[in-house]
């Protein structure tokens, strides 16, 4: 591991002389100068934050490439040999008769596919809510935002107490108002997911508020005014000017919700204490791949496909919202 | 023509404000009651977990159904505090937990604008060769989604950095000490500030260092609460990375990840588990409190273009 | 300033380069004491880890002399699988202590992993008599058990009186059939008790599986081959499926449910309680149910057409954790293992002894006499296996999916997602 990682740092620090070189050589051309304290001293600005991005960003993303290639067992490093394609053939496999791993990708996509829009198109609704000078809006405000400082797990926690089972449970207990007899709402294949989902879209979308709320505040006044006096009703003024003007911001939100559902974990490990068809998502799954059976190779080879998957949409996504712009 | 409008407008601004038809009050009266209702729609939980928090296992109990299980123990007044003394003692030590957590923020958060406030600094404010080659690499890991990295990333933690042991901290604090996005906002930030802040300083001869702490970080203020507050919310919330890297050393652990030590703890209740869920919230909303004005503004700047 | 930097930068490095390295020595502390390290999964204020930390002590009195000194690390085991990863984390680290203590079943999984080492050749034939098992994988042997365990129905007296159920006939000799088990179960039903909790929601960590996996080798079924690599055919054989099939019946005629909080039973609300020995301690917290001895009974596990119950505790064994001279490690091994430690612990725990030696008297008729017949009589220990944290959780997964209406389909696949893993490591 040592010599692979030494490796790759010669190969960075190669490419990054060549390209420092034919800087050089360039200016040289241009008859322009570089001023060598000034280099160095940037050079030295940077040197923490290259170091630590080597190590803990770019290296783990080579790594979960070149680990795909190996069976690497988890408490025997030294044992690594290179086997081909060999995991990625069996996570195919594993998708195409219908495994853990074709599951897991369901419930993920089960999840992404709800999750985002309605987080979102909550966090919009609730921003225009609250994006006016009626007295105690701040309040409404804050309620919308409180849920967002209650962290993953106790959010977890505290849902798992909601839906529990039984008939004390909260969410029974409220459904009995209306004479619906106790639900296991967790134990359920259909529901459980989308439980999930609504915790975290409960959790998550006062924080997509805020910034929904920022953004609003700095699209101009005048324009709306222009667009009342051109005889726009409410719902054409929000078509013309509010969304044209929340674009960039909508494009970070998508994209940062959408990767961070894609990743989505701590909910169901920590809601549903089992390891279970209705809970398996594509990181419980890798992580259970190397906790449970020490299979970091194979489970590298899951990540990388995962990777190239999410890179993939996320560019579509920039693409497509990116050029309605104009 | 539009244009022209548009800065008549500008000029009567404040006499359209006055004129502005206010609404009718019915309409408030709709707007207010439905803002209740959202309200209450999303507060119910923490309203649930706060009053449990204060509430033996039988008062739970004998509440359960009724309105009294969203409002604190009052009519027991002397004992609303029971729960949070016990997860303060010895056997939950919820404090110990909770000044870990905060100790991991606090230094990832100095770390975190340090090394990238300097990197975005080098990048976007001096001359140097090889800038390309950082552009590129900060393009390139932007798109690339780090998410799914985390099994190497632990391999390269324990077993290439030896990160291990009491160093398991160090295993905490640096992944999350460096981020692309992070130096990617703070290039944007920086961008936007005019030469001539920096022009100045350097006639007074400050050197580039004196100029990112005295002239550059001053003014960055917005940016600095945005990436603080990102950080806070990522090493605070963090379970599963914790989990992984210091499940050898039990009192090291940040609060999120020993909950479910304390959730299976011998004697614990309901009330006694909500209440170090709330203490587990408490310092999160004061960041929020704190910060709220700037983080606004941080995201007002446009920073946020991808 | 620069300088600052500078400095910030070359510790950066340093802290990069210092990584790795381990010692095969055995480490020393500043008085020349060699020091073994030894890690127990118990926490240090229960009982069990007051008996452990005695003799711990004595051991560092008695070896004074030849300048050893153990120093005990106490971790305590919580339902999340907590001390399994921390073992597997510190393998990982290579800084796993000198000895640990770890759950049975686990031995070839461990032993696969090197997270333990052989110690065959420190166990005479006489001691090998001595114990009532061994942790052996490969022919060799892995670990020494601490003790020994044995589980079954904890029942409330109160409410059998109510509900007018004798059940004073079932004993180790004279078991209960399943249908006997499920008349009781419907007595008390008919009395409006819920009749069981057959912990079937305790799937989150190992509990489950060790309470329930009897139950299958009782209705004749088996988990994986003898050689423990081959499950298909035996984790989905007929007989395998009519366990499963008769645990799911006790859900469906409603007789446990996955409702069933986990102090019901103790709240007075539930009939039976699956458990292990270990619950006999448990009852000194409820004593409004359960004022006394009196009060509560134990019954051994029902049996089907062939015979079987629980065992399995958590053993001693030594680590492969790159020392070379583990003379030290062996000596503090011997002396925790030994009949005298084996009686201190088990006085603390009220867990059976691992060691016939031991001699343990019960009264006869209580519970821990119940456990022990039980433990020799019927006891039949869990597959070994090198992927057994893999079974354990396909077997959680079953039992989490009992009332479920494709039953068969779920074993068949969790006997394939098993066979899968077991092929790679053939």
């Amino acid at each position: 591991m040592l010599v692979s990682a030494l490796i790759i740092f010669a190969v960075f620090l190669l490419i990054f002389g060549l390209v420092v070189f034919f800087d050089v050589r360039k200016a040289k051309k241009h008859n322009q100068k570089y001023h060598f304290g000034r280099a160095v001293t940037a050079f030295l600005l940077l040197l923490p934050a290259t170091l630590f991005a080597f190590f803990f960003v770019l290296l783990p993303i080579l790594y979960s490439l070149g680990y795909g290639f190996t069976d690497y067992y988890l408490t025997k490093p030294n044992a690594t040999e290179f086997v081909g394609f060999d995991n990625f053939k069996a996570a195919f496999e594993e998708i195409a008769e219908g495994g853990d791993l074709a599951k897991a990708i369901k419930n993920t996509a089960i999840f992404v596919v709800v999750v985002v829009p309605l987080q979102i198109g909550l966090a919009l609704l609730l921003a225009l809510f609250c994006n006016n000078k009626n007295r105690g809006t701040v309040i409404f405000k804050v309620c919308f935002f409180a849920p967002v400082t209650v962290s993953l797990a106790v959010t977890a926690y505290l849902w798992k107490e909601i839906l529990t089972g039984s008939e004390t449970g909260l969410m029974n207990q409220f459904l009995a108002l209306f004479g619906i007899p106790a639900q296991d709402f967790l134990r359920n294949d259909d529901t459980a997911m989308l439980w999930i989902v609504v915790a975290s879209a409960w959790q998550g979308c006062g924080f997509q508020m805020l910034i929904f709320l920022s953004a609003l505040t700095g699209i101009r006044k005048e324009l709306y005014e222009a667009a009342r006096m051109d005889g726009c009703n409410a719902f054409q003024r929000f078509l013309r000017v509010t969304l044209p003007g929340l674009k960039p911001t909508l494009v970070y939100i998508v994209i940062t919700v959408f990767i961070g559902a894609c990743r989505i974990m701590v909910q169901p490990y920590l809601m549903i204490n089992v390891y279970a068809d209705r809970n398996i998502t594509i990181s419980y799954y890798m992580y259970e791949q190397v906790f449970t059976s020490y299979r970091v190779g194979y489970s590298s080879a899951v990540a990388f496909l995962m990777t190239i998957f999410i890179g993939t949409i996320t560019l579509i996504q920039r693409k497509f919202l990116g050029e309605k712009k104009r | 023509m539009r244009e022209k409008r548009v800065r008549e407008l500008i000029q009567n601004e404040d006499v359209k404000i006055v004129k502005k038809p206010s609404k009718s009050i019915y309409g408030k009266i709709i707007y207010y009651i439905a803002g209740i209702c959202i309200s209450l729609i999303f507060i119910f939980p923490i309203l649930y977990m706060l009053a449990a928090s204060t509430k033996t296992m039988e008062e739970i109990a004998r509440d359960a159904g009724s309105i009294m299980m969203f409002i604190p123990n009052f009519s027991n007044f002397g004992h609303i505090l029971d729960n949070y003394k016990e997860i303060f003692n010895e056997d939950y030590n919820v404090g110990r937990y909770a000044l870990n957590s905060l100790i991991y923020a606090l230094i990832t958060i100095v770390l975190n604008v340090l090394i990238n406030g300097l990197a975005a600094y080098a990048i976007s404010k001096l001359r140097f060769p090889g800038k390309r080659f950082f552009n590129f690499i900060i393009m390139f890991l932007i798109i690339v989604p780090v998410e799914s990295s985390i099994i190497p990333l632990y391999t390269i933690c324990k077993q290439l950095l030896g990160l291990s042991g009491k160093l398991s901290v160090l295993a905490i604090i640096m992944p999350a000490s460096i981020s692309i996005f992070n130096i990617f906002l703070f290039v944007q930030f920086f961008s936007s500030i005019p030469k001539e802040f920096e022009e100045a300083a350097r006639m007074d001869g400050a050197n580039t260092l004196k100029i990112f702490f005295k002239v550059i970080l001053p003014l960055s203020k917005p940016i600095i609460a945005t990436v603080a507050v990102f950080c806070f919310i990522g090493v605070w919330n963090d379970y599963l990375w914790p989990k992984m890297v210091l499940g050898t050393n039990e009192d090291m652990l940040p609060i999120q990840t020993a909950l479910t030590t304390i959730q299976t703890a011998d004697d614990v209740t309901t009330g006694k588990i909500m209440a170090s869920l709330v203490v587990t919230t408490i310092p999160i909303f004061a960041v929020y409190v704190a910060a709220q004005k700037y983080i606004v503004k941080g995201f007002g700047t446009g920073g946020l273009k991808l | 300033m620069k300088k600052g930097l500078l400095l910030l930068a070359l510790t950066t490095l340093t802290l990069v380069s210092c990584g790795g390295g381990n010692s095969t020595e055995q480490e020393k502390d500043a008085s020349g004491n060699t020091i073994v390290k030894i890690m127990f999964h118990v926490n240090k204020t229960t009982a069990e880890g007051k008996a452990y930390q005695k003799r711990i002590e004595a051991f560092n009195n008695a070896y004074k002399e030849e300048k050893i000194k153990a120093v005990p690390r106490f971790e305590a085991r919580t339902s999340d699988n907590k001390f399994e990863q921390t073992l597997i984390n510190m393998k990982v680290e290579g800084t796993l202590p000198d000895i640990i203590t770890f759950d049975a079943p686990n031995c070839a999984s461990y032993a696969y992993a090197e997270i333990l080492s052989d110690i065959s050749g420190q166990i005479s034939q006489d001691e090998r008599n001595d114990f009532l098992s061994l942790n052996e994988y490969n022919g060799k042997v892995y670990g020494l058990p601490i003790q020994e365990s044995s589980a079954g129905f904890y029942y409330n007296k109160n409410l059998f009186a109510r509900a007018g159920v004798d059940v004073s006939g079932y004993t180790v000799d004279n078991p209960w059939t399943f249908d006997q088990f499920k008349a009781v179960c419907q007595q008390l039903k008919n009395s409006g008790i819920t009749p069981v909790d057959m912990r079937i929601t305790a799937t989150g960590d190992e509990t489950a599986t060790y309470l329930l996996y009897s139950f299958i080798h009782a209705a004749g079924g088996d988990f994986v081959s003898k050689d423990g690599f081959t499950a298909t055919g035996h984790f989905n054989s007929a007989e395998t499926k009519s366990g499963f099939s008769y645990l799911a019946s006790l859900i469906s005629s409603g007789y446990t449910s996955y409702a069933i909080g986990p102090t019901d039973f103790f709240n007075g609300t539930v009939g039976m309680y699956l458990s292990s020995g270990w619950t006999i301690d448990e009852f000194r917290d409820y004593t409004t149910n359960f004022p006394d001895r009196n009060s509560w009974g134990l019954l051994p596990y029902p049996q089907g057409t062939a015979k079987a119950s629980a065992t399995g505790s958590w053993s001693y064994g030594v680590t492969d954790n790159g020392v070379a001279d583990k003379s030290a490690t062996y000596k503090l091994l011997k002396w925790m293992s030994s009949a005298e430690s084996t009686t201190v612990v088990t006085n603390a725990t009220g867990m059976i002894p691992s060691r016939k030696s031991c001699n343990p008297t019960y009264e006869v008729g209580s519970a821990e006499w119940v456990l022990l017949e039980q433990l020799s009589k019927t006891g039949k220990e869990r597959p070994a296996t090198v992927c057994y944290p893999k079974f354990s959780q396909c077997f959680g997964r079953i039992i989490d999916s009992l009332s479920k209406s494709n039953l068969s389909e779920i074993i068949d696949g969790q006997t394939n997602e098993l066979q899968k893993l077991l092929n790679e490591r053939k």
